[in-house]
């Protein structure tokens, strides 16, 4: 058969495919679409593959093969759609695979370590027992620790601070502590360097503040408003971080894979951690937001502490050791 | 799949799970640009939508702090998730790659999964480093994302990299006609064309670039372009050396692809040296 014979032959199929592509790209139309037209598209797609297979031997013009490309790439993109959430798979992700892996993950100890030496350490030599007189004004300056003491001037519970002001505290939380972590997250591909300083950074700038508060009256007010969220919020800082050093640290050592197939099955693995991270800051924010600066006895808010210490021990520990 | 050892430019072969190989092409650094330009612009639009919704909502319950949550909620989600979410739920499209024809898929050839698509949408904060600090806001400069899609053939970013996807220019082409010739100069010529000679396949394909760019040329031009190919072929098939070598081409491209004379069996390829020596032993009748 002749060439143009056989594009004429084949034309209104290709011409009848293209117009079903069109109307499945578009979600308005695709919903009109009946079974049988579905089917339709399938079978047009397959004799398009099969046309586009056989075009060299049928000698058709460069042309009509580059149509032929482009056509079979789009139908395929669109039999083959993206896979939204698969919720099933996540809960066993959430309950079985991320404890395990992250307690047998070293880029976590190393956060966790690195995170809590440097808090402690900065504490230290913040506070009145500071052989660095001088450390807390460098750490973070001058300005910043005046404006934490007058932040914390009156008691938490005679502030006053009404419940709309609260709501409106909680979406601040969530937006930035949770962008501290994410950043941290990214960071952490510039070889595992870019998240280890954002962890030290955070932590000596976080670890100046307490040790400072310890040593000026309104230590008390301090602690009234930090205890409640504190596990979950710093748990979380901890985790982004060490996603992130996952990542960075799959570049360097690759354990025999190629540097890229290295860093795809980190990040795999990296994602649900970031998952629970950014839930943990949720909780912490919805915790800091509406409990933190309420007048409820401390008593209460250190029993939420020890509550989500507990809830964050049984997650990681007993959870991750049990799976072994 | 996708079939690297055999990428030399921006297009990408995948084999689809038809056991068909088809190609993409791959979308650079800058057709990616204006597609990011114009979903900062949406994401700027809808943030202030946002605003004028949450006051609005504001004023109903008579509380400043809903409003303020509200913002700062809508502007946690889309500083970090907007991408992310379009391209999920819009199979690998944001509304500027929509605008700009571009399209995220898995390096495999298969369409992103909800993973990659937050994935390579959060890591964005890495690729579009160094920022400086310009009066009030910060300005990314995408620095080290460029350097690293420099450094891969597939012009993955970062984001790209960790996430498993690349980007891809889907371009609407229209489905090319056979050019039929009624101009009675290619009919003549194509009269004398000897009834045996088979074009053989990589002349058919020339041909056809040829006519597919023709229009485009102007008659100079056709003449510089032809002539080349229209000498040699003249010799070949016997014609006067005068004969017009674009009307040449024409002609052996409606042989080639048009005409009802030729045999259904595989043609045969004509040695082209072999050929020419042997219309050259032969006189001219």
């Amino acid at each position: 058969m002749k060439v143009a014979d056989l594009v004429i032959s084949r034309r209104d199929d290709w011409r009848e495919l293209e117009q079903l592509c069109q109307a499945i790209e578009r979600r308005k139309t695709r919903r009109k679409l009946s079974g049988e037209q579905l089917a339709r598209f399938a079978a047009l797609y397959r004799s398009a593959c099969a046309d586009l297979a056989l075009a060299d031997s049928y000698q058709l013009p460069p042309t009509t093969i580059r149509y032929l490309h482009e056509l079979v790439g789009r139908a395929h993109n669109q039999l083959y759609r993206s896979r939204a959430f698969n919720f099933r798979a996540w809960k066993q992700e959430l309950l079985v695979n991320i404890p395990r892996r992250l307690f047998h993950d070293r880029a976590l100890w190393l956060a966790f370590a690195v995170f809590w030496g440097f808090f402690f350490g900065s504490m230290y030599l913040a506070s009145d027992l500071s052989p660095l007189p001088g450390f807390k004004e460098q750490a973070v300056g001058e300005e910043m620790l005046q404006s934490m003491e007058q932040m914390y001037d009156e008691p938490i519970a005679q502030r006053g601070r009404e419940a709309d002001f609260d709501s409106a505290m909680f979406g601040f939380y969530v937006q930035h502590n949770t962008g501290i972590g994410l950043r941290c997250f990214a960071m952490g591909l510039l070889l595992g360097v870019g998240g280890l300083f954002a962890t030290i950074y955070n932590a000596v700038a976080l670890g100046t503040v307490f040790g400072h508060m310890t040593t000026v009256p309104q230590a008390d007010n301090f602690f009234d408003f930090v205890t409640a969220h504190g596990p979950f919020e710093l748990t979380a800082i901890v985790l982004s971080a060490a996603a992130g050093m996952r990542l960075g640290f799959s570049l360097v050592s690759t354990g025999g894979l190629s540097r890229g197939e290295s860093l795809l099955k980190a990040s795999r693995e990296a994602m649900p951690t970031m998952g629970v991270a950014i839930v943990l800051f949720a909780g912490a924010g919805l915790i800091e937001g509406f409990l933190s600066p309420s007048a409820a006895p401390y008593a209460l808010k250190a029993l939420v502490a020890a509550t989500s210490t507990t809830l964050l021990l049984l997650y990681f520990v007993v959870l991750g050791y049990i799976q072994q | 799949m996708s079939d690297q050892t055999r990428q030399l430019d921006t297009r990408v072969r995948f084999v689809a799970p038809e056991n068909i190989a088809f190609e993409h092409r791959l979308a650079g650094p800058f057709s990616r640009l204006p597609a990011y330009l114009i979903d900062l612009l949406i994401r700027v639009a809808l943030m202030f939508a946002m605003m004028f919704v949450a006051s609005l909502i504001g004023f109903a319950v008579r509380s400043g702090g809903a409003v303020f949550m509200l913002i700062m909620l809508c502007w946690f989600v889309l500083e970090w998730f907007y991408g992310g979410l379009f391209e999920t739920f819009w199979n690998g499209q944001t509304p500027g790659k929509r605008m700009f024809g571009l399209r995220v898929i898995s390096v495999d050839g298969r369409p992103i999964s909800a993973m990659q698509a937050i994935l390579r949408n959060v890591l964005r904060a890495v690729d579009q480093q160094p920022a400086f600090a310009f009066p009030g806001l910060p300005v990314y400069s995408f620095q080290l994302g460029l350097f690293v899609a420099a450094c891969n053939r597939r012009f993955q970013r970062l984001g790209d990299l960790a996430a498993g996807t690349i980007v891809i220019a889907e371009r609407r082409e229209r489905m090319a006609e056979i050019v039929l010739f009624e101009d009675p100069v290619v009919q003549a010529v194509a009269q004398r064309l000897p009834a045996t000679f088979v074009v053989p396949q990589s002349l058919s394909r020339a041909l056809a670039k040829y006519v597919e760019r023709r229009p485009n040329f102007g008659p100079a031009r056709r003449r510089e372009i032809s002539g080349r190919l229209g000498t040699v072929l003249c010799d070949l098939l016997n014609l006067p050396r005068k004969t017009d070598h674009d009307a040449l081409l024409c002609a052996l491209y409606g042989r080639a692809f048009v005409a009802k004379n030729r045999s259904s069996e595989p043609p045969r390829p004509v040695q082209m040296a072999s050929a020419v020596e042997s219309s050259a032993a032969e006189p001219v009748a």
